[in-house]
């Protein structure tokens, strides 16, 4: 029973890490039908600029972890404008675009490689301690990163439903030219996506990196599970996303927990194939292009 | 109030429009009839600032609109309402609506915004939580026209409103835009059948391969069924 309950408690943890990460994803997605594949880097580097802030100078980890935040969704405008605008709208952009974004995510890497070398570091957890309820173990980190990603959650989901501009990014997701008719300016819309998207995926790596491991490449794993997790909740989906993100979370807590931590990328491969073949649009997705 | 002057303009290689000029005058409504596939929709598209020009000029009250981005132009109170079904499918008709608003001014007032457009549409408001998708034909071309209608909008420019509809429906998109252009409003309309606009055009005119063949009043114009039939087939 303790067991079941503490996988149930991981995978809630873990759940809330993929849902911050997969909803910059699919929002890239819906809207610049952009596959952006240094969604890791960022990732990443969110957690070196929260280890630099933390460890190297001093600062508290609400420092560390707003600093991540800002850090990475400049790198998200960066990219947007040195890479991305320049593709915009060209032919070919399917294909170039997502590429750009590996060739990005190697070049990240290895700055973060040159300027912090190969080792892998241990992230100060933001406050040490847990507690124990029934023989389930409540690290207070991974009750912060828990309830710091479903506000941010609940907020995005809010924002996005009711707000002004929230709806307008839906809109551009949806239909482009419609979009420009009624006044949206897309350009604009796609630079604050960018900057939010990038922004989740850093403030992720500044949490979970206490939790996991912190190195150059350590974003490359959970980036895929996020893109698990957005396929699965139906590219472009917000709501479908974020109930994705804990049905993976739970799904790899399970297996991780019953079978060992090896099995949790095979099982994840696995399920994602069988949802393929089953339901190829996803949970939430309709089997047409716009969906956000 | 609109002048169109000397406008070319085409996709990659492929001209459309070689040199065409129109103007709208305020409060006029304004047919643009031709068969499909000669140039009413992109010359519709260079005025809203979707299709960039290679030649001409695009005046709205003496003000150059080439170059200006889409955003701009309907600030300047253009409004667009495109051909098929652009509406956006995953929002619900109240959404839909409220995008209309987006400008700041008309976001402020978008209640009175909403309140006048259910009151054109009652359809719309029975369907308001309703997600887009769900509308027949003839309701998401009501919706495209409600949303066009939500902001501060001086010429209104639909684009072919009765494609695809039945004609029941037909008569009531049509009844509808005659509602809605009797106060005044600029209209500029586009279509492929000289039936639909009968009673409710100033001046009308017809295209062909890009260009302008004629131009003239429309009591005149639409009653030469010679002159339509060569040109509309």
């Amino acid at each position: 029973m303790g067991q079941l309950l503490q996988a149930v408690w991981g995978g809630l943890v873990f759940g809330s890490v993929y849902g911050l990460m997969a909803v910059g994803l699919t929002l890239i997605w819906g809207s610049l039908n952009l596959l952006n594949l240094a969604h890791g880097a960022i990732y990443v580097a969110g957690g070196y600029v929260a280890y630099t802030l933390m460890v190297s100078l001093g600062f508290s980890a609400v420092f560390a972890f707003a600093g991540a935040m800002l850090a990475s969704a400049a790198l998200g405008l960066v990219l947007y404008a040195v890479v991305v605008l320049p593709m915009l709208g060209k032919p070919g952009w399917d294909n170039a675009s997502w590429i750009a974004t590996v060739a990005v995510s190697l070049v990240l890497e290895s700055a973060l490689l040159l300027a912090y070398g190969p080792e892998v570091r241990a992230m100060p957890a933001a406050i040490e301690g847990a507690f124990v309820v029934n023989d389930v173990v409540f690290r207070y980190q991974a009750i912060l990163v828990c309830a710091v990603a479903v506000v941010l959650l609940v907020l995005l989901h809010l924002f996005l439903k009711t707000s002004r501009f929230g709806l307008a990014i839906r809109a551009v997701s949806q239909q482009m030219d419609a979009s420009r008719l009624v006044g949206i300016p897309v350009a604009l819309v796609f630079l604050i996506v960018m900057g939010v998207s990038a922004s989740l995926s850093g403030l992720a790596g500044a949490m979970l990196t206490s939790i996991l491991a912190l190195s150059p490449t350590a974003g490359f794993v959970p980036m895929l599970k996020a893109l698990i997790v957005t396929i699965f909740g139906g590219l472009g989906s917000v709501k479908g996303t974020i109930v994705a993100a804990y049905v993976i979370g739970l799904l790899e807590a399970f297996v991780q927990a019953f079978a060992g931590v090896a099995w949790s990328l095979p099982a994840l491969f696995l399920f994602i194939i069988a949802v393929l073949l089953v339901r190829p649009q996803g949970l939430f997705g309709t089997p047409e292009l716009q969906r956000l | 109030m609109l002048r169109v002057s000397d406008v070319s303009a085409g996709y990659g290689a492929a001209q459309v429009l070689h040199g065409v000029s129109m103007h709208v005058d305020a409060g006029e409504s304004v047919v643009l009839l031709g068969p499909n596939g000669h140039g009413k929709t992109t010359l519709l598209r260079v005025i809203s600032g979707l299709v960039r020009p290679s030649g001409g000029s695009v005046q709205f009250e003496g003000e150059e609109l080439v170059g200006r981005k889409p955003e701009e132009i309907v600030a300047a109170g253009i409004v667009h309402i495109p051909q098929g079904d652009l509406v956006f499918p995953m929002m619900t008709v109240r959404d839909n609506l409220l995008m209309g608003a987006y400008r700041r001014g008309a976001w402020k007032v978008r209640k009175d915004g909403l309140d006048r457009v259910y009151a054109l549409f009652p359809r719309l408001q029975e369907r308001g939580g309703q997600l887009a998708r769900s509308l027949s034909g003839g309701e998401r071309r009501m919706l495209a026209i409600g949303r066009g209608l939500m902001g501060d909008v001086r010429l209104l420019i639909v684009d072919e409103p009765s494609l695809g509809l039945a004609p029941q429906v037909i008569e009531d998109v049509y009844a509808a835009i005659k509602a809605i252009t009797r106060d005044g409003l600029s209209l500029l309309l586009v279509d492929e059948s000289a039936n639909h606009v009968e009673g409710m055009a100033d001046r009308v005119y017809l295209m062909e391969t890009g260009e302008f063949r004629r131009e003239g009043n429309a009591a005149e114009l639409l009653g030469d069924e010679a002159l339509l039939s060569t040109y509309l087939g």
